[in-house]
């Protein structure tokens, strides 16, 4: 939003002593933010009555004349000028080289075609007084040459704050300039000037006639409407706006229209409460009713786009139809033109809430609208009629009122005061700063809150009942007064004193980091993250089981992202299938959420920790494994690898699914549960999404276990006293079998004495079908050293068992 | 006499440099030093001589003798060392190239940059007694709006910022919707403890917006609150400039200016001083010299007491910190896209070793 400083000094005075960037510096740390302060009007005093005083062609263009005039009587100055109606002795502005004009240009030297121009005589549309305009201006004979058009047009300049709007949604006081110029007022500890006190009410009151108002108003109770002024006056003249009017609303961005239009715009502009002026001649009968429209119908507003009403927005209507949108567009077909003569003022206030949701659902956004979602005070509507008429009556000499003020709506009188019980004493403590008890009733006072001394650090604040409709409830909402009055900047950072307490990291956080770095230490992987929603598209292209139709956005933004996603699995492949055309291998994992329907509870996240390996040439399946079995090791998740299970199926991972390699399968047991696989992707998979290679995946659900503290399972025991015996011996099998076939026959021989099978090597002679797989089996007692005698026994035991098991020794 | 060991040790020195053998050396060695080696035959006649040749000669013999075992000794370390080093060149690798000169190198890896910053800030936090609490993303309009003061007609419950799971204006009760801040964690923090607590949450939120190289649908923010008794803004002031200085490793010049935000009351917006300008005005700060950082503000009563703790006795700060947008300015990283998109070509850039 636009504020013009010279408005706002029609009502308080800012400092002149500081630059405007200071100034809007200043009310940005105690107001709202001024994104950029711009001077207007800068060019008036560089732009002067100059005197043509000679004119011929340019030598090469026809259209244009070089022009030869003078500012001071002695100097000649020349331009190129392409207006047709230059003459020589005409008087018109002229702006020199570095003037920068409202349009934006700023005026260098450059050659016309070859013949240089020195600055621009100019048009009234280049000097922004005029939307078009043919020609350059052309000045009366006795404009005093040289004199500054800022002098002699009698110009301002005007600095102007862009205020961010954003940071005005709680302030609907601050949508005018005159409660801006409170603002500004507290800030600098300036006077505010009571310009529309009961004097100047009873002024403007003395011209309504009184008697019956020839239009009523009728508000339905189940409209959007909370007050409705309405006022007819007559004898009115529609024309051009005053320029001091056309200038402030040029200034703050908006367009002067008509006389009558730029009154309503500069009311609000000024008071903060938009209205409307209808013809009267429009309103067909004598009563305009306020009411939600029953049936659903379209309005054409009026800029002219047809609109789709629906039964539960509000409009004010005559006999016939509807006539304005309440509290955010009038019609086409009641606004005023040029042939208005008789006009119907409508000042009101209405439902914030309800003025949103219309505006919201048919895209249009006004000046009026805008402010109506703040939430605005009904008792400031008879100001702003009040002003208005003052502004009609002023333009319109002959203008008379015609009966009475006619009013429909809630009882205003009914409206509380707002009165908060301010505890001072707590407030400093608050704020960490000693502010006197004055200076805190003066910041407040200056702010139109009225304070009176209950007790001790005890104030009874009435708050103004344009800051109570939503803004300020609390003592913290005074407490916000005080401070950005003082400026938080003033308040020194202070250490609390505190309880000290130890704080560490929770369980799960704890386990996160322990997998991400030992996923990056010892796996060699890097952290990705990727999206949370995922598409139904993905999901088919992966042929993946769960497709959490519950769990749908109804606002995605695309079809890709619509959903939550039920695995890390599908978006990992959609990774793999990006990354695997720029690498041969690679390693990542990530950290992430699943999502699933929950009947209870709407949903159930769950975090999964997923990992990807991929070679291209290499099989990385058993790589993985031993990778993930360390890593269960290392943060001490109690879990085993485990091959499928007929009964328990796996949890995450459906053994039916599509991307599962026959062979290349384990699952994760944890705590009894099937809460994790490793795999290899299918090549039919991996087809899909255009991999080539070899890619293989874990995936753990941490959300079982994550919670409480993972028990350390480290555990010592004395060094040994007596030596152990070892035996080596190698067996004979089949080259197809799995060697762990041969450990496990050997698990099942118990000898108390053994403290481990290990394969020491195996050897498969080429173009051989057996394996000779060589073993070591490590005898120990703690309490005694082994007998030979019973190490040849052992021994013996171990070669029959496996022998009788079809693993004979190597002959 | 003398001159005769003087003799004998010239003699030793010109065989022992002749030799590169170690039984060689050895045998000089016997030769000179032996029983009835060249030095010991020279002493023997020491008996025959004076007293005061005896006091002369006997020391003299006894250096040459050490010099000589000494020699010895020092030629035979060396030539096993030569001897080693010359089996080690045989066995020479070629040291001229690395691990990461090989097209299948593969030993590295690395966080997520996101990750390193987050958890560079919970280890700030935690060492000032701040727990580090999680919640859940998929939330209902209690958590992510009632309770944060954020009433039903507010309009930051519109269609445009929040993902929905069922339409808003639908009848049913307490609608579920993907968290649009981690402000949803300061309700459960606050049901879950008593006064006095201090706690951060980072963690993933869902805007409904366009994606484009500044703007995310998902996007990583950090929230943190403070509850107790008499907090004050000169405490929040406090932790916000601790955390600004341990984040950019110096002292950071900050303002704090009003900002509106319905669950804080007063709403700050606490700037920083640009660091590419150093507050001078450049295009990252648009000329203003101040880049927005930090919201934050003093716990709006309305949700302590939707916290279940009484404003009368508690109050408290909180705040929120837009980590990507950290993350973004850390490493100038140019698109807020590439973080959420799992190409290796942009996470393995934050490689550990």
């Amino acid at each position: 939003m636009l504020v013009s400083l010279d408005w706002i000094n029609d009502f308080t005075k800012t400092p002149t002593d500081i630059t405007p960037q200071r100034l809007g510096e200043l009310f940005t740390l105690a107001t709202a933010e001024v994104e950029e302060v711009l001077e207007s009007g800068s060019h008036w005093d560089k732009i002067r009555v100059a005197q043509v005083i000679e004119k011929e062609k340019h030598p090469e263009a026809d259209k244009l004349n070089l022009v030869t005039f003078t500012t001071d009587g002695e100097n000649r100055l020349q331009v190129v000028c392409g207006a047709s109606n230059v003459e020589i002795g005409m008087k018109t502005p002229y702006a020199k080289i570095g003037v920068t004009l409202p349009n934006g240009l700023t005026l260098e030297p450059k050659k016309i075609r070859g013949v240089l121009s020195e600055g621009m005589l100019c048009s009234e549309e280049e000097l922004g007084l005029a939307e078009e305009s043919e020609g350059i201006l052309k000045l009366p004979e006795d404009a005093p040459l040289g004199e500054t058009m800022l002098t002699y047009m009698k110009q301002t300049k005007d600095t102007l704050l862009d205020i961010d709007n954003k940071s005005l949604t709680h302030r609907p006081d601050l949508w005018g300039h005159y409660g801006l110029a409170r603002e500004f007022s507290a800030i600098f500890k300036a006077e505010l000037k009571d310009t529309f006190n009961d004097d100047w009410a009873k002024g403007l009151k003395s011209k309504i006639p009184g008697g019956d108002a020839p239009v009523k108003v009728n508000v339905d109770k189940d409209s959007s409407c909370l007050a409705y002024y309405g006022l007819t006056v007559k004898n009115v003249k529609v024309g051009e706006s005053p320029d001091w009017m056309k200038r402030r609303l040029l200034a703050v961005g908006l367009r002067p229209i008509s006389s009558l239009v730029d009154i309503s715009n500069y009311v609000m502009l000024e008071l903060g409460i938009p209205l409307h002026i209808f013809d009267r001649q429009k309103i067909k009968g004598d009563t305009v009713n306020i009411k939600r429209i029953s049936e659903e119908e379209t309005f054409t507003t009026l800029d002219e786009v047809e609109r789709k009403l629906i039964s539960t927005d509000t409009v004010i209507c005559d006999s016939e139809k509807p006539l304005v949108l309440a509290g955010i567009m009038g019609g086409l077909n009641s606004g005023v033109s040029e042939e208005t003569n008789e006009i119907f003022i409508e000042v009101a206030n209405w439902k914030a809430a309800e003025v949103r949701k219309t505006s919201t659902r048919l895209g249009l956004r006004t000046d009026s609208s805008q402010r109506y979602e703040k939430t605005l005070d009904s008792k400031l509507c008879e100001r702003t009629l009040l002003r208005t008429l003052e502004l009609v009556l002023d333009l319109n000499p002959e203008a008379q009122v015609v009966g009475d003020i006619s009013y429909d709506g809630m009882d205003l009188s009914q409206i509380e005061t707002l009165n908060l019980e301010i505890n001072y004493a707590r407030l400093r403590k608050i704020l960490g700063k000693e502010v006197s008890n004055d200076e805190i009733t003066d910041i407040l006072s200056r702010l139109d809150f009225k304070v009176t001394e209950k007790s001790e650090n005890i104030f009874n604040v009435e708050v103004p009942s344009y800051r109570s409709t939503k803004d300020i409830d609390c003592d913290a909402d005074i407490l916000e007064e005080v401070g950005r009055i003082i400026g938080y900047d003033n308040i020194e950072s202070k250490m609390p004193l505190l309880d000290i307490s130890p704080v560490r990291l929770s369980p799960a956080k704890e386990l996160h980091r322990k997998i991400r770095s030992f996923l990056t230490d010892f796996g060699h992987g890097f952290e990705v993250q990727t999206y949370a929603m995922i598409g139904q598209k993905l999901l088919d292209e992966c042929s993946w089981p769960v497709k959490n139709e519950n769990l749908k956005l109804i606002n995605s933004l695309s079809k890709d992202h619509d959903r939550m996603r039920p695995s890390l699995i599908p978006s990992f492949l959609k990774a793999c299938s990006v990354n695997s055309k720029n690498k041969n291998q690679y390693r990542f994992f990530e950290i992430g959420r699943a999502y699933n329907e929950d009947e209870m509870n709407f949903s159930k996240e769950s975090h999964q920790v997923a990992i990807a390996y991929f070679h291209k040439d290499e099989n990385q399946f058993m790589e993985l494994v031993n990778d993930v079995k360390n890593l269960l090791r290392a943060t001490n998740i109690p879990g085993d690898i485990t091959e499928k299970h007929p009964k328990f199926k796996n949890e995450l991972i459906d053994e039916e699914w599509l991307g599962v390699h026959p062979f290349e399968f384990f699952n994760l047991r944890i705590m009894g549960k099937m809460k994790g696989s490793i795999f290899t992707v299918h090549p039919l998979m991996l087809r899909k999404f255009k991999i080539k290679g070899n890619l293989s995946m874990a995936v753990i659900d941490l959300s079982a276990f994550e919670d409480r503290p993972l028990k350390e399972k480290t555990k010592y025991s004395p060094l040994a006293k007596f030596p152990s015996s070892q035996f080596d011996y190698t067996v004979e099998l089949s080259a197809t079998k799995g060697k762990g076939q041969v450990l496990a026959v050997l698990k099942k021989l118990k000898i108390k004495e053994v403290l481990s099978h290990k394969i020491v090597e195996s050897y498969t002679p080429d173009n051989s079908d057996v394996t000779f797989l060589t073993l070591r089996t490590t005898f120990q007692d703690p309490e005694k050293t082994l007998t030979g005698e019973f190490l040849k026994d052992s021994e013996k035991k171990i070669i029959e068992h496996l022998d009788k098991n079809g693993f004979s020794l190597k002959s | 006499m003398v001159s005769k060991l003087e003799e004998l040790y010239q003699e030793f020195s010109k065989s022992l440099a002749e030799l590169n053998d170690q039984a060689e050396i050895l045998n000089l060695k016997a030769a000179f030093l032996g029983k009835k080696g060249k030095v010991s035959e020279v002493l023997k006649s020491l008996k025959d001589a004076t007293p005061e040749e005896r006091k002369e000669i006997g020391p003299k013999a006894n250096e040459i003798k050490d010099n000589i075992l000494k020699n010895v000794n020092d030629k035979l370390a060396k030539i096993e060392v030569d001897q080693i080093n010359a089996k080690l060149e045989k066995n020479k690798i070629d040291t001229s190239v690395f691990e990461d000169d090989y097209v299948n190198d593969f030993r590295h890896g690395g966080l997520h940059p996101r990750t390193l910053i987050q958890q560079e800030i919970e280890d700030v936090f935690l060492s000032m007694g701040f727990e580090v609490l999680d919640g859940p993303h998929i939330e209902t309009e209690f958590y992510n709006f009632e309770a944060l003061n954020i009433p039903a007609d507010h309009p930051a419950r519109d269609m445009q910022d929040t993902f929905w799971f069922t339409h808003p204006q639908s009848e049913e009760e307490n609608k579920h919707l993907l968290r649009t801040h981690t402000s949803t964690i300061q309700v459960r923090g606050m049901l879950e403890r008593k006064p006095p607590f201090r706690f951060i949450a980072p963690g993933t939120v869902f805007r409904c917006e366009r994606t484009d190289a500044s703007h995310e649908m998902v996007f990583n923010q950090l929230e943190g609150m403070m509850v107790g008794e008499d907090i004050s803004i000169g405490h929040l002031i406090y932790f916000m400039k601790t955390l600004l200085k341990e984040i950019f490793k110096k002292d950071v010049t900050v303002r704090l200016r009003p900002g509106f935000f319905p669950f804080v009351e007063p709403g700050f917006e606490l700037d920083i001083s640009c660091l590419i300008c150093n507050g001078k005005g450049c295009s990252v700060c648009k000329h203003t010299g101040w880049v927005e950082l930090l919201p934050c503000g003093m716990v709006h009563p309305n949700v302590l007491k939707a916290g279940n703790i009484d404003p009368e006795k508690y109050n408290g700060f909180a705040f929120g910190l837009g980590l990507d947008r950290l993350v973004m300015m850390k490493y100038g990283i140019d698109d807020i896209r590439h973080l959420n998109s799992g190409d290796l070509r942009f996470n393995e850039q934050f490689n550990k070793y």
